[in-house]
């Protein structure tokens, strides 16, 4: 798995390493492969040896010599089973395959991203990104069923209509070859070269409609009151026309595609005809062998009427690739040295000359930040937004890399295991993400063996008790996307909750208190007074207020650097105009 | 797929009916014609196998079966044109009406569609229609036509063979509805699981930063293989069951060709049929299934419109709230509002959005044209309410609101909205360029008034920074632009609308401190000369001499200067106080 695939990497590279990942899973996939090869052969086979059969009894009913119709009349009805069998034989080993693999690839592709996010994971944080790699896995997952089987059975069954011919009537190969190749690849690589510029309208005219829709939900007051809701239509409209008339060429394109295959298929029959009455006219061939290829012939094309299709879809395929194989390939932001941990007895924190940007060319958000928290103390962080507070909590998590030097307990973060490092420092962050799961799993997802009692203790010191009795269900409601809807607020107190279960030495909080209201804010002071107990702190707000209570040491940042640190008391007595002050 | 789905799936394609029918006749002279090239083909094989005739005297022959190929290529592809431009006309409709929809609801349903998710489905949703009545639909017809067109011609040929066929026939869809219940219910269940362990994968990826600081990644990477191995062995069996009735059609299909090729070989050999005939039947027997084959490929597009329909009728059958409709009559349009100076009076003015849930009750108040307002009062108090009845969102059930003495409810709305700017927590930024954004509140101001409106709301800054100024697309695909940018993008717009009536609700509410106090200087010099009303949540930076007034329960508790009111140890004096302690 080395090399990074780009564009320029040719589409077997990327197969290659598309179906190498899935290697584990190469018995079902060839079985799989095997049944769809032999119930579209056994297909083939019955109207061939069907024609045959008919012609040889006419011709004996015509007067000719009694001929052995047991055989082919056994083998009319083996085919006919083997069909019937086959293909159902075969729809359940290749979604056994594609289940098999769709398990694996997930997997794979879990264990890849994990070390990469969020640092190196652009794709989790844009919506549109995100749906694209939704989209690029259910390709891959899909890879097998539509693209390899479809393409491999073709070729075989071209293979064979090429033997066939090759015996019974050798004129007729390269005409029948080339039908093969026109119906089967040329003209569907036209299409879907053709398909390219209206394919790509489609897609900017459905991201277009998209946002429309969005102005015209969270911007209608705006449309409403300065009239604007005729011109929004009318724009609509117009998208809406644009896409239509892109959509109408795609679908010319495949219904020139499909239909040229059915229509190979009938030139294909005619050309059987032609050679087939010449060579049977010439004496080379008799009048069984005559129909029983003009039978086969349309019948070998269902084997190519999916092609089309497959190759739309290995398109596609060979793109999703590649832009999984680049996510994956992404170089860890966070190197993992490899355990042991260091061991340590004292938990101060030092930072020195701590320097993050995030890309090359970009500013430095944190600028040789200098700070000190000693065990038990308890910081806040103040700074108006976009002074580098939030980055500093990905330095101290050791989600994101960064330069200068921080200690814990005098040991270098450079020698922690990620994992061993965030069970001495929790965050909760600033907008905590809630699983699609229950109340339940999403409390212990730091802990996942915690007691009741400790869930329950942790439910109260959070101040989640009132709350959680409040739900029908009680711990087993199931929250997140499929669940009840959580506050703000709610979703808070829950990661405090969180947090507490873990029991860490060190806490991180990022702008605990932002976007709640007053009330809310409130009750959240006293789960965290709780949370703080015994642990040192560093509380990161824009706005200190109420907080002040809760700490013993006030850093003020801007622009990446800590520029003092005071104890709260001096802190607050500074400001002369608690009424105007910007920290208010 | 309920009935009232399916109904409705039904009725949209009423429009289209002409269409639909054009390209199943299309489907059926297809079949005709094949029938007749199935003739063709078996006549001259059996000239040439039988009466031993050469190429040159069967020419005619090819020749017309090569006519027949290309013509039924022609109307295969005359037919999807027709039945695609059904389909298409069916999206646009529900495109337009959803349009139509969302515009009579109105501003105040549209904010609470917190998500917007709804409506961005109802997108694909309207897409996911096209293939239903482009593909599905005729299809459908054609399963029950093609295969009576194709016994019709077996029947003269050969009655025995038609026999058979008619016998079997009617069973597949007999059996595939047997079957086929059984299995649709499967794969509907199935869909469902695959889209929620989809779903479990892609939420696993979207908390992964939590995951890490929880250090549960190692656990939910177990969890994922442990999900996806269950999946599997669920899916399996259920799969089982599925794929039978897909084994019903293969095996009728199969099955009935062969008994059909025995039967005709020995009716040959006895020389109770001819070979042309013989033939010809066993030419056609395939292409009798067919269309049920390929209905069966087509069956996710039924339920994928399904599944949309059902989105779709949930939003075009909201019924529109009673507070947001109101009489757009002619006398109303008549009654236009023109005016540089706006007085409000709201007199005895009750509002709920549901008769259960009072908002405001029996209000009074009045603001003088030309000065300033300042709201203030705790969350749920009716502050955004009240601003939004100003606007026409929404009517009071009680109670008259008066501008300049007028009552609104018998204003031409669009003229009376032409008065007022409004500037809201957060500024939506639409799909388009920044002038766009700008121009959507004044569309016919000239260079010089924007250039105006950019110096006024501090925006010239932003322009200069985009890459290409003020034609810099805007939104999720182009630049973004900061919480304090987008304010003041409003602040721009409202300088160009230049309205006489400013509503303010919270506009420095998500913004920093330092932000906050710029976009608060911009705001007082918008609101020098015009009548302003200000939904305020930072008391403490209210200066001493701002009128407001206090709004609890639904009414105006207080009103007055803010040094006074912080002095009266009153309502604002306990804001004050809560607000502190926060």
């Amino acid at each position: 798995m080395s090399g990074k695939p780009s564009d320029s990497d040719s589409s077997l590279v990327v197969l290659w390493r598309l179906f190498g990942l899935l290697r584990s899973q190469r018995g079902w996939m060839l079985l799989g492969l095997a049944m769809a090869l032999l119930s579209t052969l056994s297909g083939i086979a019955l109207m061939a040896v069907s024609g045959y059969f008919i012609t040889s009894m006419a011709l004996v009913g015509a007067g000719g010599v009694a001929i052995n119709y047991y055989t082919p009349a056994a083998l009319i009805r083996l085919f006919a089973i083997l069909r019937t069998g086959g293909r159902y034989a075969e729809r359940l080993v290749t979604h056994e395959a594609t289940l098999r693999m769709l398990a694996r690839l997930r997997v794979w592709l879990f264990g890849r991203l994990v070390p990469l996010a969020p640092a190196a994971l652009v794709e989790l944080r844009s919506a549109e990104l995100f749906s694209r790699l939704r989209a690029d896995v259910d390709a891959l997952e899909h890879a097998y069923l539509g693209v390899l089987i479809p393409l491999l059975v073709a070729l075989v069954v071209i293979l064979v209509v090429m033997a066939t011919t090759v015996v019974y009537l050798p004129t007729l190969s390269l005409p029948l070859l080339l039908l093969f190749l026109l119906g089967g690849a040329l003209l569907p690589v036209w299409m879907l070269r053709q398909s390219r510029v209206p394919g790509a309208i489609v897609v900017t005219c459905n991201e277009t409609l998209r946002a429309l829709a969005v102005d015209g939900l969270r911007g209608r007051a705006e449309l409403a009151l300065y009239g604007a809701e005729d011109a929004h239509a009318a724009k609509l409209s117009a998208v809406a026309a644009r896409l239509r008339q892109a959509q109408r060429q795609l679908d010319r394109l495949q219904a020139l595609g499909s239909g040229g295959v059915m229509l190979a298929a009938q030139l294909a029959v005619l050309a059987t005809l032609l050679w087939g009455v010449a060579a049977k006219g010439g004496g080379l061939l008799a009048g069984p062998g005559l129909v029983m290829l003009v039978l086969f012939v349309p019948a070998a094309f269902e084997a190519i009427a999916p092609l089309p299709e497959a190759w739309a879809q290995l398109g596609t395929t060979l793109a999703s690739a590649r832009r999984i194989f680049t996510l994956a390939d992404t170089p860890v932001p966070v190197p993992e040295p490899g355990p042991p941990s260091p061991p340590i007895d004292r938990y101060d924190l030092r930072m020195r000359g701590v320097r993050l940007r995030y890309g090359a060319q970009s500013p430095w958000v944190l600028d040789g930040i200098d700070l000190d928290l000693a065990q038990g103390r308890r910081m806040a962080l103040v700074g108006v937004s976009g002074a580098g507070k939030s980055s500093l909590v990905g330095v101290l998590s050791r989600l994101y890399p960064c330069e200068g030097s921080i200690t814990l307990g005098g040991t270098s973060f450079d020698a922690w295991h990620g994992d061993d490092l965030r069970a001495q420092i929790a965050v909760v962050e600033q907008r905590p993400y809630l699983f699609d799961a229950s109340l339940r799993d999403n409390l212990r997802l730091a802990r996942p063996e915690a007691t009741e009692a400790q869930i329950q203790k942790a439910i109260e010191l959070a101040q989640l008790s009132d709350y959680v009795a409040s739900l029908p269900q009680g711990l087993r409601t199931w929250v997140g996307e499929d669940g009840i809807r959580v506050s703000g607020g709610e979703a808070r107190r829950i990661a405090i909750a969180r947090v507490l279960l873990a029991d860490p030495p060190i806490l991180v909080l990022d702008e605990p208190t932002e976007g709640l209201d007053a009330g809310t804010v409130t009750r959240l002071y006293a789960a965290l007074d709780a949370a703080m107990k015994g642990r040192s702190v560093l509380l990161i707000t824009h706005r200190l207020g109420g907080l002040a209570k809760l700490v013993d040491d006030v850093a003020t940042m801007q622009q990446g650097h800590i520029i003092e640190c005071l104890p709260v008391a001096d802190y607050l007595n500074r400001l002369t105009l608690p009424e105007t002050s910007p920290t208010r | 797929m309920t009935a009232s789905t399916s109904s409705w799936l039904r009725e949209q394609a009423r429009p289209t009916h002409r269409l639909l029918a054009l390209g199943v006749t299309a489907g059926v002279v297809q079949a005709v014609l094949l029938c007749f090239g199935a003739w063709l083909m078996a006549h001259m094989l059996a000239q040439a196998v039988l009466a031993g005739r050469k190429l040159h005297e069967l020419w005619p022959g090819m020749v017309a079966l090569l006519v027949l190929a290309l013509v039924r290529f022609t109307l295969g592809l005359w037919q999807r044109r027709m039945t695609f431009e059904a389909g298409a006309q069916v999206s646009d409709n529900v495109r337009n009406a959803l349009e139509q929809r969302v515009r009579r609801l109105g501003p105040d349903w549209a904010v609470q569609q917190a998500s917007g998710d709804i409506v961005t489905r109802s997108v694909d949703g309207v897409q996911a229609l096209v293939p239903y009545y482009a593909g599905y639909l005729p299809q459908l017809a054609l399963t029950a036509l093609i295969p009576a067109v194709i016994l019709l011609a077996v029947m003269p040929a050969d009655p025995w063979s038609a026999l058979i066929l008619l016998l079997t026939a009617p069973l597949i869809p007999l059996f595939m509805v047997l079957v086929g219940g059984v299995a649709e219910r499967a794969s509907q269940r199935r869909w469902s699981r695959l889209r929620r362990m989809g779903a479990r994968f892609m939420d696993a990826l979207s908390g992964l930063t939590t995951l890490r600081l929880c250090r549960a990644t190692g656990r939910e990477e177990a969890l994922l293989a442990a999900s996806g191995e269950a999946y599997r062995l669920e899916t399996m069996a259920v799969l089982r069951i599925a794929f039978l009735s897909a084994l019903v059609l293969e095996f009728f299909t199969t099955v009935s060709i062969a008994v059909l090729a025995v039967l005709i070989g020995f009716r040959l050999m006895w020389g109770t049929l001819g070979f042309e005939q013989g033939l010809f039947v066993l030419l056609l027997a395939p292409e009798l299934f067919l269309p049920l084959r390929t209905l069966g490929t087509q069956r996710h597009r039924r339920m994928e419109a399904a599944a949309a329909a059902e989105d779709l009728i949930t939003l075009l059958g909201t019924p529109a709230a009673e507070t947001s409709s109101r009489p757009d009559s002619a006398a109303a349009r008549r009654n236009t509002f023109a005016t540089r100076q706006v007085a409000l009076t709201f007199d005895q003015v009750s509002f709920g959005y549901e008769p259960a849930r009072i908002v405001l009750e029996d209000l009074n108040l009045r603001v003088d044209a030309g000065t300033v307002l300042t709201l203030v009062g705790s969350t749920g108090s009716g502050k955004s309410t009240l601003l939004n009845l100003l606007m026409g969102f929404a009517s009071p059930q009680r109670g008259r609101i008066l501008a300049n003495g007028k009552d609104l409810a018998t204003l031409d709305m669009p003229s009376w909205r032409q008065h007022m700017s409004w500037v809201s927590q957060r500024a939506h930024v639409f799909h388009g360029s920044l002038r766009d954004n700008l121009l959507m509140a004044a569309p016919t101001a000239d260079e010089t008034r924007l250039q105006h409106a950019l110096r006024a709301s501090a925006l010239q800054a932003v322009v200069a920074r985009l890459p290409q100024g003020l034609d810099t697309p805007l939104g999720e695909h182009g630049q973004g632009l900061s919480g304090g940018e987008r304010q003041r993008l409003a602040l721009a717009r409202a300088w160009l609308r230049d309205a006489p009536l400013l509503l303010l609700d919270e506009p420095t509410q998500h913004l920093d401190a330092a932000t906050a106090v710029k976009v608060d200087i911009a705001i007082d010099a918008l609101a020098v000369g015009r009548t302003v009303i200000r939904v305020a949540h930072r008391l403490h930076a209210l200066a001493d001499d701002a009128r407001i007034a206090v709004l609890a329960d639904g009414r105006i508790v207080e009103t007055g200067r803010v040094a006074d009111l912080r002095a009266s140890k009153g309502a604002f004096a306990h804001l004050l106080a809560a607000d502190r302690a926060a």
